[in-house]
């Protein structure tokens, strides 16, 4: 079965030259800046983004800009619906309202190849999800050999590569559960890297991880950051928003209540509830 | 809750019984660890002589019993066993050996066309493209309808069916086609089914994984669930091909597909005898008790894998 | 302590014998005890037979269902037509037996020659006596001198070509635990192996659809298949008697026997036996022979 690149109406070569943005060379090079062509476009745009699953609203009207190169965290209670967005940018959910436009093409169009959408999209779980049946190198290699076609020696190649650069070479041939949930969600994001992705979604990626294995999980994501990479993370670990975060978005309901750099919405909320939640989060010692 | 006196049974939770000695929930032959099954050495020995006593008693029962004569006569003849394992055609009587070899092949082939017709019937009900909504229509129609006739009818039906129509091709088929036609589409049902499970036993984060990477559904259920499925349920697989090799038998009804079990029938009403039927009994059990036990160790690791939380050594 | 269970076992394993021992007596019911009784048996009436029945005063046969003609009427051997339920009767009738004190009752033949207690005192049943049957169960002398004979469709080449030679050619069918298969086998030795069926009736309906070539049964059933139930077929020949014979079955050594073997020599003697078989059977005359 094959499906065709991009339909016709979401620009095949536009999507194809941003998913070069970042590409395992320019993760070396730690370069900041891609193609000047999409520079001073939007990476990914919401517009009035609504999602239901059955009477309960999860979404209620999102809007929310990220330009390439950015990094987004979006903060916000369990329920804010933070997940649910990213799996609609993803769109492993569909929108009921709204848009959502990545460089410009509208995803949620009718008639979209939601295929070739995700693959220069790039998510990652809070379980990990890796594939338990397949060693680390082929969850790696799956995508770029069934999806873009790449030959298997070369995206092995391409995939030992990340995994060295990851630290990760020695679990090449391991099976997933015989690795710690650390190391588990870095391969993870590997694979997701394997695709070349032009934009990373992070779900709650260190949620699930013990404490002392947070750490190597972040170390990645500021990496990532460091190289350029374009990023919608949530995330409940507040000290690393403020850190990598470009911007800071607190969802509440299903709306976007409060968003601004770091700085300013971690000390200055102007919100009450977003003064509220960072309370009740300081209090618990995260922040 | 608080433990109360344990003649208030009603108020019995599972701490108390805990505290009585009783095993928890769920932990009666749980491991499967010898001493765990029979708890200690003194319900060793009871198991011991409980188990020589009852043999005992049954070997006195074969012995002792008035018509024992009659009953080791007709069937545990040893001499008419072998003459019906071996066949002797001037006697007019059937080798029940060569018969197993039918029933041998019939079984081989059919496993592979079951494997194979059920995966696609199950996979077929699994997608959602709506080109396909007739093939998924009538998957569901065709599992309805050959899980609740019984395989013999089916085997009638095919087999002196078929002929009946004089077409050709389909018509001037040998029994042996029939029957194993028969077998394959009845299987075919349960096996599709069984798949179902295993495919809807793998979880929705697989799929979301698999479809984030930009796999379409196909490729989703080729390469990330369908591997995971078949690997569940390769136990209540085996299970299927152990009734499925006994099944094979019910071909001769057809007429010439003289399997074991016909042989062995032909022979007992020639010579007025059950030893024929001891012997195909007994030819079988060589058949599925391998299997059987083969299964039995799957399911075993299969436990064990998910008692070590899923971290087993592969 | 291992030695006291050693000892506990065996106290069981005794306890266990004396129970079967106990339960011994009732287990061989009237009909079975009784080979004391066989020599005297020279009188069959009926008060001397009363104790060897299967029930208390009625006669009760066997036969299995479905019953085919012209051996029975209409799978009904209570209405006393066809020659086997007309010869039942009559041996009832010579032991003392009214019609209403003869009942029947199905059984399939595969049960008929089971160890155990019969559930009958005579299965009637086209079944043919050879040596190894006789030693599980007892027959009667015969009731009917058994031949065999070949159906085939009647556009089918064995009906113009069935020497010897060619006999062994043909593909041929049969139901299973019938002596025709048997003979088949030793007689007629085909090169093909037969089918064979779990009814008569299978085996009809594969010779109508052309799976089989060619049917062996004894001479009525083959008769009354071609003139009454397959139009298209013929009786091709009946084969010379090899001596085979149709008895009534018995549990071994049942002091039955006798009194049943005198009835039916009488039954032979009076013409009641000839009389049946023209009435249901036909006369064979006709029919011609051909070699195996």
């Amino acid at each position: 079965m094959s499906e065709p690149d991009v339909t016709p109406d979401l620009g095949g070569a536009q999507l194809g030259d941003t998913a070069q943005l970042v590409d395992a060379a320019k993760l070396d090079d730690g370069a900041q800046n891609g193609d000047p062509a999409f520079a001073s476009q939007e990476a990914v745009r919401l517009e009035d983004v609504h999602k239901s699953f059955g009477d309960l609203e999860v979404l209620r009207g999102i809007d929310l800009s990220v330009a390439p190169h950015q990094v987004i965290c979006l903060i916000g209670a369990s329920g804010s619906g933070k997940s649910t967005l990213l799996r609609c940018v993803n769109l492993l959910e569909s929108v009921n309202r709204g848009r959502i436009l990545l460089w410009g093409q509208d995803v949620t169009a009718p008639g979209v190849d939601e295929n070739a959408v995700r693959r220069h999209i790039g998510i990652v779980f809070q379980s990990f999800n890796l594939f338990p049946h397949m060693t680390v190198l082929r969850n790696i290699t799956l995508g770029p050999t069934r999806v873009l076609g790449v030959p298997r020696d070369e995206a092995e190649e391409a995939g030992r590569a990340l995994l060295v650069r990851f630290g990760l070479s020695e679990k090449q041939d391991d099976y997933p559960d015989r690795l710690s949930g650390g190391q588990q969600q870095r391969v993870a994001i590997v694979r997701a890297l394997a695709m070349q992705p032009g934009i990373m979604l992070l779900d709650e990626v260190t949620s699930a991880l013990d404490p002392e294995l947070v750490s190597e999980v972040l170390g990645v994501i500021r990496e990532l950051a460091a190289a350029g990479m374009t990023m919608l993370i949530a995330t409940h670990e507040m000290g690393f928003a403020r850190d990598i975060a470009d911007r800071v978005c607190f969802l509440d309901e299903g709306v976007i209540l409060e968003q601004g750099p770091p700085g300013q919405v971690f000390t200055a909320p102007g919100n009450s509830r977003t003064q509220q939640f960072l309370r009740r989060i300081v209090d618990a010692g995260r922040l | 809750m608080p433990v109360r006196g344990s003649r208030e049974g009603a108020y019995l939770d599972e701490q108390t019984l805990l505290a009585a000695g009783a095993p928890p929930p769920g932990s009666f032959e749980g491991n499967g660890r010898g001493s765990h099954l029979l708890g200690g050495q003194r319900a060793a020995a009871v198991s011991t002589v409980s188990t020589v006593v009852f043999i005992g008693a049954v070997i006195a029962l074969f012995v002792f019993a008035p018509g024992a004569a009659a009953v080791r006569h007709t069937f545990f003849n040893p001499q008419q066993m072998k003459q019906a394992f071996l066949g002797d055609p001037s006697k007019g009587l059937y080798s029940v050996g060569k018969g197993l070899i039918l029933n041998i092949e019939m079984f081989l082939i059919a496993e592979v066309l079951i494997l194979f017709c059920a995966l696609v019937i199950a996979v077929l009900r699994q997608l959602r493209n709506p080109v396909l909504f007739p093939f998924r229509m009538l998957a569901v129609v065709y599992t309805d309808v050959f899980r609740g006739v019984p395989l013999i009818i089916v085997i009638y039906g095919i087999g002196f069916g078929a002929p009946a129509l004089y077409i050709r091709g389909i018509s001037t088929q040998s029994d042996f086609v029939y029957g194993i036609a028969a077998l394959v589409l009845s299987y075919s049902a349960y096996v599709a089914e069984v798949y179902r499970a295993g495919i809807n036993s793998v979880h929705q984060s697989q799929v979301a994984a698999a479809r984030s990477l930009g796999l379409s559904q196909w490729k989703s259920l080729r390469f990330v669930v369908l591997p995971q499925a078949v690997r569940t349920v390769i136990p209540p697989l085996l299970n299927d091909f152990i009734s499925l090799q006994k099944d094979t038998a019910l071909v001769s009804t057809l007429g010439a597909v003289i399997e074991a079990n016909r042989a062995a029938q032909i022979d007992s009403s020639t010579l007025f005898v059950y030893s024929s039927y001891t012997v195909a009994a007994l030819l079988f059990l060589c058949l599925t008790i391998p299997l059987a036990r083969f299964t039995d160790r799957l399911i075993a690791r299969d436990v064990s894998r998910r008692l070590a939380g899923g971290r087993a050594v592969r | 302590m291992r030695k006291s269970l050693v000892l506990v076992m065996f106290a069981m394993i005794g306890l266990g014998l004396t129970a079967v021992g106990s339960s011994a007596s009732p287990v061989p019911s009237t009909k079975a005890a009784s080979a004391v009784l066989t020599a005297k048996a020279s009188s069959c009436s009926y008060a001397a037979i009363a104790p060897h029945l299967y029930k208390v005063g009625v006669l009760t046969v066997a036969t299995d269902s479905p019953a085919y003609e012209p051996w029975f009427d209409n799978n009904t051997p209570s209405n006393g037509k066809g020659y086997e339920s007309a010869v039942a009767y009559a041996v009832g009738k010579q032991l003392g037996f009214s019609k209403s004190q003869v009942k029947w009752t199905v059984e399939p033949f595969d049960a008929s020659f089971a160890p155990g207690p019969k559930k009958f005192d005579f299965d009637v049943n086209e079944i043919s006596y050879t040596p190894e049957r006789a030693t599980v169960v007892s027959f009667s002398v015969s009731y009917y001198d058994v031949q065999q004979a070949l159906i085939a469709l009647k556009n089918s080449r064995i009906v113009k070509h069935h020497t010897p030679a060619d006999l062994r050619t043909y593909v041929y069918g049969d139901q299973i635990g019938s002596t025709s298969l048997a003979f088949i086998n030793t007689e007629l030795r085909p090169t093909h192996q037969p089918s064979v069926f779990n009814t008569l009736n299978d085996a009809k309906s594969a010779l109508q659809d052309g799976r089989i070539q060619a049917l062996v049964a004894d001479t009525p059933t083959a008769q009354y298949i071609s003139s009454s139930e397959i139009p298209k077929s013929v009786l091709v020949g009946q084969f010379p008697s090899t001596g085979e014979h149709y008895g009534l079955l018995f549990a071994k050594n049942d002091p039955l026997v006798a009194c049943v073997n005198k009835a039916i020599a009488a039954l032979k003697v009076n013409g009641s036996l000839a009389k049946f078989q023209k009435e249901y059977l036909g006369i064979y005359t006709s029919v011609p022979t051909i070699k195996p």
